[in-house]
């Protein structure tokens, strides 16, 4: 690489210098395709994941990594290649706080209200795509603790699924090492952890109410199997289906989840263009997606 | 608002000094504000921040922080303008002479994070004005800047009734505005509305600040009032809200002023919302980090 090259690398990194426009093409691709945003502020860390997988192919330049996902043969394993370079890592407890608040504080206020009028006094989560237990853990000790103190008597039922056999194996022991437990707030980690050997254990408490499975998304006939969901987590994983599956799955959201529930996606990802069956709804720091037929009355407080 | 609390708060705002010894300066910055970037006079900017010495200080301060991205000093106004552009310029000139218009003491509601929400909301609603390519986006900056004006006028001329109205929406995570409603019977809009009649304001930024909350009544300027709301709803949303937790769910698409603004601009149907929210998260710690420096700690 020439040395004025590597200097305006540096510069853009700084934010001396406007992101190259290739990076921003490949940051509208990946947001186009996987409905994933990159901010301006996580632009350099694509820029260093694309100069990786630059590296590794020895495709020279951003200019010629873009067409490689563009025009390519394997554009599609290329642009998966990218996607898991730009998600990982990115798996801990309580990783989003905004929507934990969006959670407790409107979305369970709101699906009890309309569960107290016509349903079984038992709130239904599902962690689609739940890898090796994090979310469903960290969203089952959240709304255990909301639910004592706002709704006494009502159970809760977690179903967490994923396709990966290794990963839910780890889902099932619950033991995690310091990273994943860094942002747990210090009561969640005193109630709802149990370290041994600089090891957190998940305590059976959260464990009993979570039913691990193994699932895949695309298949229908498993899908069917799923039962209403008042909440569906599913967070980084529609990002690597194409369009039709997504669409595919969508559908089988919309089916499982009733007209006041709500369907969680990343903080950063979006269903825009890809379904008719949802619509986004914003909490105060976090969005989440409705089925259309609802009149959310928005201007007022639900 | 009845006649007599609207007399009250004419004869309050007659009568002290704090918020009125502003607008000499306040003024001719509307006037250029209002104007295209390419048609402001730089000179007249320059001579206008150089009349006022903490103003032209805190600009200085300001156009050598870091958050700009400068490699060298700047030491003069005229250095100022031309090393920061006049657009830059003109959002933190603004910003200053109108952080200074409440000492800080008279505030209720902290001063930071009401500035951060109208400034937010002035990028937002400029950001948002050209991506539906409404005409007057300077116009929309402004309007954003200004629409919750109604706010320094209770904080100050009625602290009393505006301090259980806040109290109020801070411990229900109520909007700021139904708090007050329950209240004091009126909202910063209504306040807003005489402050902005005894400044001579422009009709457009008038009924901004006084339908911001109830666009369907807007009759001036209706798409201007739509746009303003759903930027203030969206900064709210996104952190740049009073710094409380508000507790509701919005769908934007459900907005009257979301109907309003697609009566106008049908484009607006296939708009990505989602995206344009994740970007404004943006420039989200840059209004703190910007605002945060005007006000000496």
């Amino acid at each position: 690489m020439l040395v004025d090259q590597r200097e305006s690398q540096r510069q853009r990194k700084n934010g001396d210098l406007p992101p190259d426009p290739y990076l921003l093409r490949i940051r509208d691709l990946i947001y186009k395709v996987a409905g994933i945003f990159q901010p301006d502020g996580r632009i350099a860390i694509l820029e260093e994941r694309c100069e990786e997988r630059i590296a590794e192919l020895g495709s020279g330049s951003l200019k010629a990594y873009y067409e490689h996902l563009t025009t390519s043969g394997d554009r599609d394993t290329e642009l998966h290649a990218l996607l898991n370079e730009i998600t990982v890592g990115e798996t801990c407890f309580f990783r989003s706080q905004p929507q934990l608040d969006a959670l407790c504080r409107v979305a369970l206020p709101a699906i009890a209200r309309a569960k107290t009028q016509t349903g079984p006094r038992e709130i239904r989560l599902w962690s689609a795509g739940c890898s090796t237990g994090e979310e469903p853990y960290t969203l089952t000790m959240v709304l255990l603790e909301e639910m004592r103190k706002t709704l006494p008597g009502w159970e809760l039922e977690t179903l967490a699924t994923d396709l990966n056999q290794e990963s839910l194996e780890r889902a099932k022991a619950a033991v995690y090492a310091e990273p994943a437990v860094r942002n747990v707030p210090a009561l969640f980690l005193k109630k709802y952890f149990q370290t041994r050997s600089e090891q957190f254990h998940v305590t059976d408490e959260v464990k009993s109410k979570v039913s691990l499975r193994a699932l895949n998304l695309l298949d229908a006939a498993g899908m069917e199997e799923v039962q209403e969901a008042d909440l569906i987590f599913c967070c980084n994983v529609l990002i690597y289906f194409d369009g039709a599956a997504k669409r595919r799955c969508l559908r089988h959201f919309s089916r499982i989840l009733p007209p006041y529930g709500y369907l969680f996606v990343g903080p950063a990802e979006s269903l825009f263009g890809v379904s008719e069956d949802f619509r986004l709804v914003h909490f105060a720091g976090a969005t989440a997606y409705s089925k259309p037929s609802r009149t959310s009355g928005s201007s007022g407080l639900l | 608002m009845n006649k007599a609390k609207t007399d009250l708060i004419q004869a309050r705002i007659r009568e002290i000094d704090a918020i009125p010894t502003v607008p000499a300066i306040l003024r001719p910055l509307l006037h250029y504000l209002e104007q295209p970037e390419d048609q402001i006079e730089v000179p007249k900017i320059v001579e206008l921040v150089s009349c006022d010495g903490s103003i032209a200080a805190q600009c200085l301060h300001m156009a050598n922080s870091p958050l700009f991205g400068r490699s060298r000093a700047v030491d003069t106004v005229r250095g100022a303008v031309i090393s920061l552009g006049v657009g830059r310029l003109r959002d933190i000139l603004l910003s200053c002479v109108l952080v200074r218009m409440v000492p800080k003491a008279k505030w209720l509601i902290d001063p930071v994070v009401f500035w951060q929400h109208s400034l937010g909301c002035a990028l937002l609603c400029r950001q948002f004005a050209r991506k539906i390519n409404y005409h007057a986006p300077e116009k929309a900056y402004l309007a954003g800047l200004l629409h919750d004006l109604g706010e320094v006028v209770n904080s100050v001329l009625l602290p009393s009734e505006f301090r259980s109205a806040a109290e109020k929406a801070f411990s229900q995570s109520l909007p700021i505005h139904e708090a007050e409603l329950s209240a004091m019977g009126f909202t910063h809009c209504e306040s807003g509305e005489i402050l902005a009649r005894h400044w001579n304001l422009a009709p457009d930024i008038g009924s901004v600040i006084r339908h911001h909350h109830d666009v369907q009544q807007a009759k001036l300027h209706p798409v201007l009032v739509a746009l303003v709301n759903l930027c203030d709803l969206l900064c709210r949303m996104r952190g740049l809200g009073y710094g409380y937790y508000e507790s509701r769910e919005v769908d934007f698409l459900e907005e009257p002023a979301w109907w309003i603004l697609t009566k106008e601009y049908p484009h607006l149907e296939q708009f990505d919302l989602a995206r344009f929210t994740f970007e404004m998260d943006e420039y989200t710690t840059q209004i703190r980090d910007l605002v945060s420096s005007v006000f000496p700690s």
